[in-house]
């Protein structure tokens, strides 16, 4: 049996009287990708960041490797949330956004080279090093954020609608790219979205998030039957043009 | 392009004319009316460096308005950061403009009598202090814009990926801010180096800066003394323009 990696229990979090996210369970096996689908303001933001220690839940319990780590700051968490926007460092180039987790961490300058001039050819972007932010495109403004991310080899990566800012040519090839790189480097990682179809070809599992309680689906299969789920209704939307 | 030519001398002119005539008057000795020109010129003037209260003068204004740029850009960095954050940002950002609406010098009449409670009237930390006072909000309205909810992710996320409070500020938010702080430093620079009201009445006239010097030679009808002593205190703001022209305009124009 796969061991879980995330853990979350009876989590509550409210902004004022606002109640946000409440009794939030939520398990991630290692090396495997949770799609978490939700509408706008349903709370998978305010869910990603109590995560990653940016926000601080009210109640709840949060393990990380089977250990809590509900009062471990952000960068000792070894967790990395990544948001819709690229967001590279503007006054660095490609090579030195990849090369900031190691630089932080004092990682020797040649081990530095290689192991980003590597992840630079894994992304397929060796030529570009050089270029400032403002020089990149959109996907590949993206591709740089990933490997800054991979490159410290996080416990868990957060991706919060990465691909929202995207057209639909780049967005796909984004998300091959990310399947591609999740199952290479054995990612561990949970991937918010409200698209429907894109939590599908994501994610090993689906939860979904309405009004700030979460349903977690073991598989695929039970998100499908799943009536509240939606892909019943989208099946058979595109089920009318057949017949 | 005839006539954006002359535009472009009138303007060099407005601006260079009075500069030049300000360095004659300071070599000027004798001027009478309907005179266009000083009939006499002399190094007079000049000489008064040799005076050392002019120099100490001078270098007692460098002083202050150094202490409280230095002061007003570092505080205010990290308190507007708060500010900008907080609910309350558009609240703290009326407040902030308040001594403006009110003044320096009504601003130096609040403070007074507070000042003389805690003996520092007449002394150069009191006009510090006070001047401080006034330019720390301003200081404050420059950083608000430069703190924006992208900053906002762009910190969060060096800290994900394992940057403490320490390695953020000197990878991430120094450089960003680097403008933004020398503009704050500079501006703050100019507010105190010309600042007379506020500083004449809790300096009580014994701190004598060269703004008040100034003032204090066109008070006695010194108008050749109080050229000199504009000259002086134009240098260090011109030479702030060229610092700024040179290390701001240009890296936000090889950005």
């Amino acid at each position: 049996m796969m061991e879980n990696i995330l853990e979350i229990k009876n989590l509550d979090k409210t902004f004022g009287k606002e109640t946000v996210l409440k009794n939030i369970n939520l398990s991630l096996k290692k090396n495997a990708v949770v799609s978490l689908l939700g509408a706008s303001g349903s709370g998978k933001t305010t869910l990603l960041k109590i995560i990653a220690g940016l926000e601080h839940q009210n109640n709840g319990e949060i393990f990380l490797n089977g250990k809590e780590i509900s009062n471990i700051k952000p960068q000792r968490r070894n967790i990395v949330y990544l948001y819709q926007e690229a967001l590279l460092f503007p006054h660095l180039n490609a090579f030195e956004n990849v090369a900031f987790g190691l630089r932080l961490r004092k990682t020797p300058e040649k081990d530095v080279k290689q192991k980003v001039m590597q992840m630079l050819e894994y992304l397929g972007m060796p030529n570009h090093a050089t270029k400032m932010a403002n020089q990149l495109s959109g996907g590949q403004r993206q591709r740089i954020s990933f490997g800054r991310a991979m490159i410290i080899e996080p416990s868990l990566l957060l991706l919060d609608e990465p691909f929202g800012a995207l057209d639909s040519t780049t967005r796909q090839k984004m998300q091959e790219l990310f399947k591609e790189l999740a199952k290479t480097m054995q990612l561990s990682a949970l991937f918010v979205t409200h698209d429907l179809k894109e939590a599908i070809v994501m994610g090993d599992s689906i939860g979904k998030i309405m009004k700030g309680h979460l349903k977690q689906h073991s598989d695929l299969r039970e998100f499908y039957e799943d009536e509240e789920s939606g892909v019943k209704k989208e099946v058979e939307f595109w089920k009318q043009f057949i017949n | 392009m005839m006539a954006r030519k002359i535009l472009q001398s009138i303007f060099i002119a407005s601006i260079g004319l009075p500069l030049a005539f300000l360095l004659l008057l300071s070599f000027g000795r004798r001027w009478p009316y309907p005179e266009i020109f000083p009939k006499e010129l002399s190094l007079a003037a000049w000489g008064f460096l040799d005076n050392s209260n002019m120099i100490s003068t001078f270098f007692l204004s460098l002083g202050i308005s150094f202490s409280v740029a230095l002061f007003v850009t570092l505080s205010a960095f990290f308190i507007s950061k708060h500010i900008a954050y907080s609910k309350k940002r558009n609240t703290f950002m009326v407040l902030a403009y308040i001594p403006y609406l009110l003044s320096p010098v009504v601003m130096a009449v609040i403070f007074q009598y507070y000042f003389i409670l805690v003996q520092l009237t007449g002394t150069t930390l009191g006009v510090i202090i006070a001047q401080f006072l006034i330019a720390f909000p301003f200081g404050v309205i420059i950083y608000l814009n430069f703190w924006n909810e992208n900053l906002k992710s762009i910190e969060e996320l060096s800290k994900t990926l394992g940057g403490n409070a320490f390695q953020t500020f000197v990878k991430v938010l120094y450089p960003l801010s680097k403008n933004a702080i020398l503009l704050c430093f500079f501006q703050v620079f100019l507010i105190s180096w010309f600042e007379y009201g506020l500083t004449n009445l809790i300096g009580s006239g014994k701190i004598k800066t060269l703004t008040v010097q100034v003032f204090n030679f066109v008070n006695e009808a010194n108008i050749f003394y109080a050229s000199f002593a504009c000259c002086l205190l134009v240098i260090p703001p011109m030479l702030l323009m060229y610092l700024n022209k040179r290390f701001i305009f240009f890296a936000e124009k090889s950005e």
